[in-house]
């Protein structure tokens, strides 16, 4: 029995774990790595380092280090062999490390990754999340916008989106652009041919719509099996449609020049009115309070249901898992911008952007190095670095065809499309315009809707406003309010009810919401 | 326990227990063969049949799909590497500490216990605990996926328990014959324990191929998750509705498809599944020492 | 040792006594009890390391409830705010509705889901074929791999009123439709069925692994003495597993406030908040959404307080009552 060599070795890994835990314990006793911590582990200092000494030709010869963090929308990411990569490197001249989080954890991460002090160079981050603003405003990032116009793509930031993703005014990361005006309402073109309809250009054109849809049978197989629109347990459809009837988008200026929440606005009624008649003559299915997003297409595509409300580029998804059923070489789903309410034409936009790209002070620390990160971000707004990040090496990836963009890739060739996928994220799509997916017959319908949206959007006066009465209450007071209308239009509650609903919110915070917004919205004029 | 012997009521009992198991099995297997059989469907007859047990048209395309990359053998093999290192160390650690434990007249014993049960209701949360691996030096290493969660004090106490319920007499006789504790443990203790050892095992081996969290917690390089990671995300990106999908690029919105989704639950569960028949065997072999130990 | 030089049997007491006091004096009876059981704290020692630095290095967090914790700040920067997260945490008009609900469902789970693997694993055990004991065993256990976001998928495509197919034969039978999904009547039973479905199987197994331990001798010594089958189980049975039984409902009721919070907030849904909201999805809703880190960080104390209560309480309960206990 060799107890006495195992009685050594658990000795001797007693000894290790002891020394292990005193060097935890010194290691903590100095603080846990905050703002003010000089030093982190992470070898952050090359290239910029040697320019700070003043030899700048050898400094940009030296490639510049750069972790990036990023949200993943897949799990077949590109690693350091990646073609696209080592491209991006080469036009550049950075040593780029991706760090790659899957979009469903990454507030988790990003919350983890700034308590632990050592953040990447350059990270994706929520511009409404707590933590990034109270990061921002204890000097966790550098403030950009000062340097912004000396650089010639960076330059030519919306001003307007610039503001919407500040933080008090000051710009502490840039935007990654997004279409503005995206929503769109997405028809079955058969069934509009078959009922005898062509583009819903009022609310009550809409509404007639709905209602042939449910009641002429557009399926032609003589049952009385479908209905309007679809809607799921995601609101959106309600956000948008509501801001048709000329309520607006989450708060508008009232006769007094103050800001007031859409649900205390008439506007807001009415649209609710209009909701429960959709309900109450089963032109929207029944379970929308309780359905899977997951499943939200699938109604259409089974030609149960013709209508759906949410962003343009829904068409092409439903059209696409039509023909996936059935090719064909029309398309089966039309679409179109929304239809002109009682205020007149009007749509929910995007904010602009999704998310910003945030610069931390821990890794990048001397305003050389930040010129030179600022510099890469710049460069990423190239023709070439778009269209490298976006669709790929040219030949590999795409090829040109009359000056349009024709992928090579298939879904099906995973190791194709895996050097490429997650690089877009980096992009913010602020430089010039670049050639384009060859056009379908639908995404050419999709781009129009999209870009006359621009003229109709209505924007959120408070979207720059950060409020501290909303980070303490703001998903109580949102679940007030987005229940009882529900529960209006499914006719559990009242116009009574509504009003004791409204009231409830205002009494639980919501009073101070408002004043709140205001006083922001006084300052920032 | 001779069948011959039975009266009418046993019979009857037999009868309904067996009807009762079979329609519970029944219903809880269901739901798995449909994704199994939706894994071969393809997307059109997905989104058409809400509930099917045989695919009308049999593809393996969803299967094609996620072997084309070597991303998933990685993963894997990554998550088969944690499984087996990771239960290997939480039995150390456990059985070790347990059997400790387990000896009443332990000195210090009642302190330990009420640290150990007092460290389940109370915990630092995730990013102190974060900072502690950050300091140890494990980031991005296997190790954080494995030490952290070392030992689960749940499972201590009830193999404490396990142990405490061995007869004292064998014990006191092995000590007799000239063996010390590690002696009494290796010798008679743990082959007295096979279906404790077999069930903890099991618990903690689906514990490690389960979790996703502490690998994107720990793993900053994407070429180290284990399976469970790609699993997650598939699933909660097919859940997203499309109006959630602003981060996407426009001229990728696809989330994955539901045969994909399903094919990757197969692709993980199966293997883990396997596991619990082949420890069936111990749990027999339990009744049967404990027959000789007399 | 001079005593030993005298005699009498007066003197030999004393002796004892004198050599008792200088043993006691010069080496305390712990030393030479740690000493006989060194090998046992050198087994100890490596699990104890590990709740020291793993499980107590990171206790500190416990004390971001009593701050306004920001994660960049850090701890040692934070501002401390006293007793403020409590007293907005009690305070909140919501707070009771929440209390409530969470306490409902917690004395479900505990009536109906707690004993449903232990009768599960009785019957396994009085299948004699073992074939078919381990098929259903591997059957039963199945779901527990499933993960929530697909079991709440699955729900919904069998009980919609849209076409689900479990409502389509409640119509079938009683010509109507059950709103099961939002209806807040049905929200409780539903997530209790549910987790029976997902859980009772893999339930199943540790009292399998206490059932496999039973000596087989007892069985056969109740058979001798003409037990029949429900009487051995009442007997020999039952008492064989009982104090793994107190031992996990001791557990449980450590864990009384936490609810499963990924099963819950799925389930949720506009017309049935009143019901749903439990603590585990408020904690969601205010501290990771919002980053109210020391909210939630209150929260989940005051839950472990309750906890901490229960465990000790049921502890001292099961040893009244003759039973083993957690330690």
């Amino acid at each position: 029995m060799n107890v006495k060599v195992l009685g050594v070795k658990r000795k001797i890994a007693l000894l290790c774990a002891v020394v292990m835990m005193l060097s935890v314990l010194a290691a903590c006793s100095g603080g846990n790595g905050g703002s003010n911590d000089p030093a982190p582990q992470e070898p952050a200092n090359t290239g910029g380092q040697s320019a700070g000494e003043g030899n700048a030709n050898a400094a940009q010869a030296e490639p510049l280090e750069l972790t990036i963090m990023v949200p993943a929308f897949s799990t077949e990411l590109p690693d350091g062999s990646s073609p696209v990569l080592q491209e991006l490197e080469k036009y550049t001249n950075t040593d780029i490390t991706m760090q790659f989080v899957p979009n469903s954890s990454y507030g988790d991460k990003m919350n983890i990754t700034l308590a632990s002090g050592q953040l990447p160079h350059l990270m994706v981050v929520d511009r409404n999340s707590a933590s990034y603003i109270n990061a921002a405003r204890t000097g966790a990032f550098w403030e950009i916008g000062p340097y912004l116009q000396d650089y010639p793509n960076l330059s030519q930031a919306n001003p307007i989106i610039l503001n919407n993703s500040s933080v008090d005014g000051k710009t502490y990361g840039i935007y990654r652009g997004r279409t503005l005006g995206r929503m769109g309402v997405s028809i079955n073109k058969d069934w509009m041919e078959k009922v005898g309809l062509s583009e819903p250009k009022t609310i009550d054109e809409f509404y007639n719509l709905l209602k042939a849809f449910k009641e002429q049978d557009p399926d032609g197989n003589g049952k009385d099996d479908t209905y309007g629109t679809v809607i799921t347990k995601y609101a959106g459809p309600w956000d948008i449609m509501q801001v048709w009837f000329g309520a607006p988008n989450k708060w508008g200026e009232g006769a007094d020049g103050k800001l007031v929440p859409t649900h205390m606005t008439p506007e807001y009624k009415e649209a609710l009115k209009f909701f429960k008649k959709l309900y109450d003559e089963g032109l929207v299915n029944s379970d929308f309070a309780v359905m899977d997003p997951a499943v939200w297409l699938d109604p259409i595509v089974n030609g149960q249901a013709g209508v759906m409300v949410d962003v343009a580029d829904a068409a092409r998804r439903i059209d696409g898992r039509m023909q996936e059923k059935a090719e064909r070489e029309e398309p089966y789903i039309d679409v179109f911008q929304a239809p002109v309410g009682p205020k007149g034409h009007r749509d929910m936009p995007t904010s602009g952007y999704a998310n910003v790209i945030a610069i931390s002070k821990s890794a990048v620390k001397t305003e050389e190095e930040l010129k030179r990160v600022l510099e890469f971000l710049d460069k990423l707004g190239d023709v070439e670095m778009q269209m490298l990040l976006g669709y790929g090496i040219e030949g590999r990836h795409y090829e040109m065809v009359d000056g349009y963009i024709k992928p090579l890739t298939t879904p099906e060739d995973v190791a194709l499309v895996k050097e490429l996928e997650g690089m877009n994220q980096m992009l913010t799509f602020i430089g010039p315009v670049t050639p384009q997916l060859e056009m379908t017959v639908i995404n050419e319908k999709v781009m129009q809707v999209q870009t006359a949206n621009e003229e109709i959007v209505v924007s959120n006066p408070a979207e720059p406003l950060v409020s501290e009465v909303y980070a303490q209450k703001g998903q109580q007071l949102d679940n007030i309010i987005a229940d009882a209308r529900i529960k209006y239009i499914v006719g559990q509650i009242d116009d009574n009810g509504l009003d004791q609903a409204i009231a409830l919110w205002r009494s639980s915070g919501g009073d101070d919401y408002i004043a709140e917004i205001n006083k922001l919205y006084e300052e920032a004029k | 326990m001779g069948s011959n012997h039975d009266s009418l009521g046993e019979k009857v009992f037999d009868g309904f227990n067996y009807l009762f198991l079979s329609i519970f099995a029944v219903i809880t297997v269901l739901p798995f063969i449909y994704i199994f059989a939706g894994s071969f469907a393809t997307e059109a007859e997905l989104s058409e049949r809400s509930f099917f047990l045989i695919p009308r048209d049999f593809s393996i395309s969803a299967y094609q799909y996620i072997f084309s990359s070597n991303t998933i053998f990685r993963s894997i093999g990554v998550s088969i590497y944690i499984t087996v290192v990771g239960t290997i160390t939480n039995l150390a650690f456990t059985l070790t500490m347990a059997y400790a434990l387990s000896r009443r007249d332990l000195l210090g014993r009642n302190l330990i216990m009420n640290l150990v049960i007092f460290s389940m209701l109370f915990s630092g949360g995730m990013i102190p605990t974060y900072l502690v691996v950050k300091e140890l030096g494990l980031l991005n290493s296997y190790g954080a996926l494995i030490l952290p969660g070392a030992i689960s004090a749940f499972n201590l106490i009830i193999i404490k328990n396990f142990f405490q319920q061995l007869p004292p007499g064998l014990e006191e006789s092995a000590r007799i014959d000239g063996c010390t504790d590690l002696g009494v443990l290796w010798r008679i203790v743990l082959p007295l324990s096979m279906p404790v050892i077999a069930t903890f095992g099991l618990f903690y081996a689906v514990g490690h191929w389960n979790n996703f969290f502490s690998a994107l917690l720990y793993l900053n390089d994407h070429t180290k998750w284990p399976l469970q990671v790609m699993l997650r995300e598939i699933v909660m990106l097919s859940q997203l509705a499309i109006g959630d999908i602003n981060n996407m690029d426009p001229n990728y919105v696809k989330p994955p498809e539901q045969s994909v989704k399903m094919a990757v639950i197969v692709t993980g569960t199966i293997p883990i599944l396997l596991v619990y028949p082949l420890l069936q065997r111990h749990f027999a072999k339990g009744v049967l020492l404990g027959s000789i130990k007399g | 040792m001079d005593s030993t030089l005298q005699s009498g049997p007066d003197a030999a007491v004393k002796a004892k006594k004198s050599k008792a006091t200088v043993l006691g004096s010069q080496r305390p009876s712990w030393i030479g009890k740690v000493k006989k059981d060194r090998w046992l704290y050198v087994l100890l020692l490596p699990g104890l390391i590990y709740f020291l630095v793993f499980k107590y290095l990171p206790m500190w967090g416990v004390l971001i409830a009593f701050q306004n914790f920001q994660p960049f700040v850090g701890f040692w920067n934070s501002e401390w705010v006293g007793l403020e997260n409590f007293r907005n945490f009690f305070a909140n008009p919501d707070f009771v509705r929440l209390l409530r609900n969470t306490f409902i469902l917690a004395v479900y789970d505990l009536v109906f889901f707690f004993p449903a693997p232990i009768i599960v694993a009785l019957l396994l055990n009085e299948i004699r074929v073992n074939v078919i004991k381990r098929f259903i065993q591997t059957m039963v256990y199945v779901p527990h791999f499933i993960s929530m976001v697909i079991v709440a998928s699955m729900t919904y495509v069998f009980l919609t009123t849209q076409g689900g197919v479990l409502n389509e034969a409640v119509f079938q039978i009683t010509g109507r439709r059950i709103d099961f999904l939002a209806d807040p009547d049905w929200f409780r039973p539903l997530i209790i069925l549910q987790i029976m479905w997902k859980e009772t199987g893999w339930g199943t197994i540790i009292f399998l692994a206490a059932l496999a331990s039973v000596d087989v001798e007892q069985y056969e010594a109740a058979v001798v003495d003409g037990a029949n089958r429900f009487q051995r189980l009442w007997h020999v049975t039952l008492p064989a597993i009982s104090s793994v039984i107190v031992i996990l409902l001791i557990l449980r009721l450590g864990n009384f406030l936490d609810n499963g919070f990924e099963q819950i907030f799925l389930m949720t849904n506009s017309l049935n908040r009143t019901v749903a909201d439990v603590f585990d999805t408020y904690v969601y809703f205010v501290g990771i959404t919002q980053g109210a880190f020391s909210y939630s960080t209150a929260i989940g104390l005051f839950k472990s307080i309750v906890g901490i209560v229960l465990i000790y309480g049921s502890n001292w309960l099961a040893k009244r009552f003759g039973q083993e206990g957690l330690y």
